[in-house]
């Protein structure tokens, strides 16, 4: 394990991947950059397919459309669906609480209180499931509604 | 100031995008869901489909909004990330420039499009 030394604190990019023993947040974090630059990546896919073939007329579009229509791209986009889930409601949910709604009224430091993660920890859960969700919603249809 | 502000403006757009991106995933992905609620979305992807959006000013308009929020939200992440690594001011100011000649270059390219289709 990196240990951390006293005023040496900056890990460059190693520290986005392990920074001690954090909690799950920590590492929703991660997950959040990750989605993050992997839809970057399929924004800049998407903006030359739907730019470069569709100018030049349906044939083209049709042979693009049919190629993208291969299992393997469906599981490209299935994948590229949940991180587009996953992103969005972490980010709505990290929005909420850089603003402070929805975490009760503050309390004193009085023991034993509930330090800041355990007051935000239910909106994290809640989370986690309307994800798991979305994501069997999204998996039924790309099932039922064909490759 | 200026980095809080572009800060503010990825949580606002954040939210633009959460509502706009709901709109064309829900319609170009969830077409068996949309036909249980008697929707009916006959295969968003072919060309007919394609250009029967692509001719009414609304769906353009939408688009386009939804590419600008989309750029900043995208971009203005993907600096953040490089300037967590802390570079010179130099670099910082490159980074910048490369970033939004990037996404000038992307928006004006990629709005061409649609707007070449929805007036010829």
């Amino acid at each position: 394990m990196k240990q951390m030394q006293p005023r040496q604190n900056y890990m460059g990019p190693g520290g986005w991947v392990w920074a001690g023993k954090y909690k799950l947040e920590r590492y929703l974090y991660l997950l959040h950059r990750i989605t993050g630059l992997g839809i970057l990546l399929f924004l800049i896919l998407h903006l030359c397919m739907t730019t470069i073939f569709r100018i030049q007329g349906q044939d083209v579009w049709e042979a693009t459309m049919a190629l993208l229509h291969n299992p393997w791209f469906k599981i490209g986009e299935y994948l590229v669906c949940a991180a587009l889930i996953y992103h969005a409601l972490n980010g709505l949910r990290l929005i909420l609480q850089e603003l402070g709604f929805a975490l009760g009224r503050p309390t004193p430091p009085v023991y034993p209180y509930k330090d800041a993660l355990r007051k935000k920890r239910p909106w994290t859960i809640a989370m986690i499931a309307v994800i798991a969700i979305l994501a069997l919603v999204f998996f039924y249809d790309f099932i039922v509604g064909g490759w | 100031m200026r980095n809080t502000y572009l800060r503010l403006m990825q949580l606002v757009t954040g939210i633009l995008i959460a509502v706009l991106l709901g709109i064309h995933i829900v319609i170009m992905h969830l077409d068996a869901i949309l036909g249980f609620f008697e929707v009916d979305v006959t295969e968003p992807t072919s060309w007919e489909s394609m250009i029967g959006r692509a001719s009414q000013a609304i769906w353009v308009g939408l688009y386009i909004a939804l590419l600008a929020v989309v750029l900043y939200h995208a971009l203005n992440g993907l600096r953040g990330i490089i300037l967590e690594l802390t570079p010179s001011a130099r670099t910082e100011r490159i980074v910048t420039w490369v970033i939004i000649a990037f996404g000038i270059i992307a928006f004006i390219g990629s709005s061409y499009v649609p707007l070449a289709l929805l007036i010829s």
